[in-house]
């Protein structure tokens, strides 16, 4: 017993010291968005900036949301961010999902060098071609529309990639029952193997929409006009129209942007973290 | 197949459908590569307009002094000896060197270590708690993220300077001077993306084997031996993935600091995705912009490849 008294103490000691720490790290993270919260609930900014902090207001309203959307057209904003970031995502699902099997299972001319093209562009960040992106749209007349944030994002080297190696896991008897059944190629890819997809097409769809609907660069580009403007720049011109005087609206703001967010993260947690864990698996 | 036949579908016609399937895939695969086609067009098309012109047009513009008013006039190499001379460009490259490098090393290293201690033992609900409050400003909008850190970093008002004031610290001007605007940067932007890595450092954690783990154990290797001897060796693929992501996508900043510090006082805190876009947008010299994104391309492609030759050395696989 004396033996194991010592062992048995550094053992306490150890897991409260791993307790402390990540309880450290768990309020940094989650103490700013509380923080946000409680100021958009708050009657007047002197409560936001009262020290020491209180955790509650002394009275709670409502009115920061009203003054948000008076102020900025917030559920235009919303909207043409569901719109762009929803479209990108139902588009890729689609256009990377047959790519993804072509490059994995079809045998075609060229097929080695143009999956070496396709990874090649990865190395090619939309910061670097943004330029000659916006003359190509403006060319189109298609800045100062949503069409200037979707159509880029119509081909995705990642995504290509993500479902290639998800088809290539699969086993190859499959298809070839379904070809024995004779179902042609089309046939075989949707009624066989896309219903065998649902977590990989998961993955691509939650890691392509949470990108779409956070992107500051391209709409800050694309678009002018504010009725056509994304959710990430509404904020920030939200934040510009008001000097510092007037936290409560821009925290309001900010909360009907994470809200939503929030919301979508606590039922599908278990598919984000598991999409997030397997794109890290599989490249 | 013996279900179909069981149901009892005609034999004759059975057996002329399995011939016709067969007669169907030619050998020369001339059907797979119709199928191919069609499958791959889609993506194709938005490859060549949308990736590959422009990936064209930046290196055609970088020939060009072209503004948006009128169209370009042909200058050879002359934004490429501009590049040389630009004093703001190095200041730039030095400050986003600075930032991308210590995001990496928050991620790589700050996560690793916030796994570990993730994966020792507790109860499940509390590991929920932690793993979904590390992860979701991840799904958060960067701007959202640094409006949020704008006020908690204000120096007369906000909170971090409070708490810093209760343990004796100073009023810091983290936004304002340029020794802290890239350190509020650096911190808003790792804030952000901890959760992803420690959620993939998990993924590599659990990705190896406990019998390993059990083996060390009865050989008498404590917890430490055992982390720096089992552990990271076998989660180096995992610590070079994270390395070569974090590396593209921290060269890659904007958001941050564009709203956090607009990338001053001076260029303190510019990243050159900021410098791209002031030029072209802001400057409308939409010819030099792409000499500079050309130089980012350069460098994504040259840190890439150092990555995957260096990991050939130490990454560890199985």
């Amino acid at each position: 017993m004396t033996q194991i008294a010592p062992h048995r103490t550094s053992h306490v000691l150890q897991r409260v010291i791993t307790f402390v720490i990540l309880g450290i790290a768990a309020l940094a993270i989650v103490a700013p968005f509380v923080w946000i919260f409680r100021g958009a609930i708050s009657p007047s900014d002197a409560e936001l900036y009262r020290l020491p902090p209180t955790l509650f207001p002394s009275s709670i309203t409502l009115d920061n949301f009203r003054k948000v959307t008076t102020q900025v057209p917030y559920f235009r904003f919303i909207l043409n961010s569901i719109t762009v970031a929803g479209t990108i995502t139902i588009v890729q699902l689609v256009t990377c999902s047959t790519a993804g099997y072509a490059f994995a299972r079809l045998r075609f001319p060229g097929k080695n060098a143009l999956f070496s093209l396709v990874i090649g562009s990865l190395m090619i960040p939309i910061q670097v071609t943004i330029v000659p992106l916006f003359l190509v749209m403006s060319k189109l007349g298609l800045t100062n529309t949503l069409w200037a944030l979707i159509l880029p994002g119509v081909f995705s080297a990642f995504g290509i990639f993500l479902l290639r190696q998800h088809f290539l896991s699969l086993p190859r008897e499959l298809e070839e029952a379904a070809k024995l059944d004779g179902a042609g190629q089309a046939r075989t890819f949707f009624q066989v193997m896309l219903p065998l997809s649902g977590p990989a097409m998961a993955t691509l769809g939650i890691l392509t929409f949470t990108y779409w609907w956070n992107d500051l660069l391209l709409p800050l580009v694309m678009i002018n006009d504010t009725q056509t403007q994304t959710l990430p720049v509404g904020l920030v011109l939200l934040a510009g129209r008001f000097s510092t005087g007037s936290l409560g609206t821009i925290a309001a703001g900010i909360t009907m942007a994470i809200i939503p967010v929030l919301i979508v993260f606590l039922l599908a947690q278990r598919y984000i973290v598991q999409s997030i864990a397997s794109s890290g698996l599989k490249l | 197949m013996t279900d179909h036949t069981a149901g009892g579908v005609d034999d004759g016609s059975r057996e002329a459908a399995i011939i016709a399937a067969r007669g169907k895939k030619d050998p020369a695969g001339r059907g797979e590569g119709f199928a191919a086609l069609g499958f791959l067009t889609p993506s194709l098309i938005g490859f060549c307009l949308f990736v590959l012109a422009p990936a064209i047009g930046v290196i055609a513009l970088s020939f060009y002094n072209w503004n948006l008013l009128s169209d370009g006039m042909f200058i050879g190499l002359g934004n490429f000896v501009r590049l040389l001379s630009d004093r703001r460009l190095a200041e730039v490259y030095v400050s986003t060197t600075y930032m991308a490098v210590a995001i990496l090393l928050v991620n790589v290293i700050i996560g690793l270590l916030l796994a570990v201690l993730l994966e020792t033992k507790m109860p499940r609900w509390i590991r929920g708690f932690f793993r979904l409050s590390f992860l979701f400003p991840f799904v958060v909008s960067s701007s959202a993220v640094a409006l949020i850190w704008r006020f908690l970093l204000n120096k007369d008002l906000g909170l971090v300077n409070y708490w810093l004031g209760l343990i004796g610290i100073e009023r810091i001007d983290w936004l304002g001077s340029s020794t802290f605007a890239p350190i509020s940067v650096i911190i808003v932007a790792s804030w952000k993306t901890l959760g992803f890595s420690i959620l993939i450092y998990i993924a590599g954690l659990q990705s190896i084997p406990n019998e390993i783990r059990e083996a060390a154990i009865v050989d008498g290797a404590n917890g430490w031996q055992r982390f720096w001897r089992i552990t990271l060796p076998l989660l180096s693929p995992t610590v070079f993935f994270l390395l070569v992501i974090n590396t593209i996508s921290s060269f890659q900043i904007f958001a941050e600091p564009r709203v956090l510090t607009s990338g001053g006082p001076g260029d303190s805190s510019r990243t050159i995705v900021q410098y791209i876009y002031d030029q072209a947008f802001g400057s409308f010299d939409l010819g030099y912009a792409s000499t500079v994104g050309i130089t980012l391309l350069l460098v994504l492609i040259v840190l890439t490849a150092i990555q995957f030759r260096v990991s050939r050395r130490w990454t560890f696989y199985e």
